[in-house]
């Protein structure tokens, strides 16, 4: 009898939640998937999904301005330096190609059509590595923790070598006159990026904010924000770009 | 040749027929110039990092000039209503292009009216 009673608790703790289990992490939001920058993909959406500008204004160190100056120049009188380049992670998500973020054991990881490498935010308490060993890379260093519902995304360490935030001058197939005249938006290898990423609209909306400080190049800190929308009918497709020799360095 | 929009295409015409240069950015293209033409696709290349489109023009004597029209990526335009087949050898075609700027055969691609009567853009959204 005794043993057939405990043989029935057993079982019965097989199907019963165990009310002292570990508490669970707290409930992120579901930022997994593919996303679809908004204002790059259509003619017509919601206005409060459009895209918000830098603010306030950046405004140029001597030495930034100076290097907004040469970027203005690449493409135009100059070959772009290497239009298959990673780009800056400051301008990652949000554009014309969609973003896959997926999750791993101790990471999440930001995958982007048009980019040859992912960015790997570390989700497992790390900080960043010492100044002293920072190994400059396209996309840098990136840690990531949750507040509530938001994943709030820190990244130093990237090389400087990006085209600008703005990208190349005429760099696409959009390009417009007045885009011309925009003066380009470099970054340096003291950048310091904080995106925080945050669902919205229902569950059918990405707003991802993007605070960036450079001492190099800007005198102060700017935000932009870009909205995506949640798109899982949309195949991230294969973008190797030098397979059309054609095409290979007009900065796409 | 049909030119609806007749800006800068007859010195256009008067050059050769050399495709255009890889070593360029679309600063090479005149943004502020829309010219619309009636052709025949030659050859499409639905390539990474961009699709090209070969087209034939004839001009009012009748001789036939080869264009080179750049376009967007291939993901942008499988997103916006395009398939590798959407476009064959021998289509008829009405299209709308940002000429180049040196007056070479080629522009970039504005907008094009696909034999099912869409008008298809270069992997964005259609202009109006």
């Amino acid at each position: 009898m005794r043993a057939a009673c405990i043989a029935a608790l057993a079982a019965c703790s097989l199907l019963l939640p165990v009310a002292h289990a570990a508490t669970p992490p707290a409930k992120k939001a579901d930022i997994f998937g593919v996303w679809l920058g908004i204002a790059s993909n259509s003619n017509n959406f919601d206005p409060q999904w459009a895209n918000k500008p830098y603010t306030p204004a950046p405004e140029f160190t001597d030495w930034g301005a100076e290097q907004s100056r040469q970027h203005g120049r690449l493409g135009v009188e100059l070959p772009t330096p290497g239009a298959c380049q990673p780009i800056n992670p400051a301008a990652f998500v949000g554009g014309f190609f969609p973003t896959q973020i997926l999750q791993g054991h101790n990471q999440i990881v930001l995958l982007n059509e048009w980019v040859a490498v992912p960015r790997r935010i570390y989700m497992d308490g790390r900080g960043h590595p010492p100044a002293e060993d920072w190994l400059p890379s396209w996309e840098g260093h990136s840690v990531g923790h949750w507040e509530g519902d938001t994943l709030v995304v820190d990244t130093i360490s990237t090389n400087g070598r990006s085209r600008a935030l703005n990208g190349y001058l005429a760099g696409n197939v959009n390009a417009t006159p007045a885009g011309l005249k925009a003066p380009r938006l470099p970054a340096s290898d003291q950048m310091h990026l904080v995106e925080r990423f945050r669902v919205v609209g229902n569950g059918k909306i990405l707003e991802v904010t993007k605070q960036i400080t450079d001492p190099k190049t800007y005198k102060n800190t700017f935000s932009n924000t870009v909205y995506m929308e949640r798109r899982p009918d949309v195949d991230v497709q294969e973008y190797y770009c030098d397979d059309n020799e054609r095409t290979k360095d007009e900065g796409h | 040749m049909k030119v609806i929009t007749q800006l800068g295409i007859t010195a256009a015409l008067a050059l050769s027929a050399t495709a255009a240069s890889a070593h360029h950015s679309f600063a090479m293209f005149d943004l502020g110039k829309d010219v619309t033409v009636d052709a025949v696709i030659k050859e499409v290349q639905f390539t990474n990092p961009h699709v090209w489109l070969q087209i034939l023009i004839k001009d009012d004597k009748g001789t036939e000039t080869e264009w080179s029209i750049e376009s967007g990526a291939p993901g942008m335009m499988l997103r916006n209503g395009w398939k590798p087949s959407t476009l064959k050898s021998g289509d008829k075609v009405t299209l709308t292009l940002h000429p180049l700027r040196d007056g070479r055969p080629g522009g970039s691609l504005v907008k094009v009216v696909v034999p099912d009567g869409r008008t298809l853009g270069p992997g964005a959204p259609a202009a109006n």
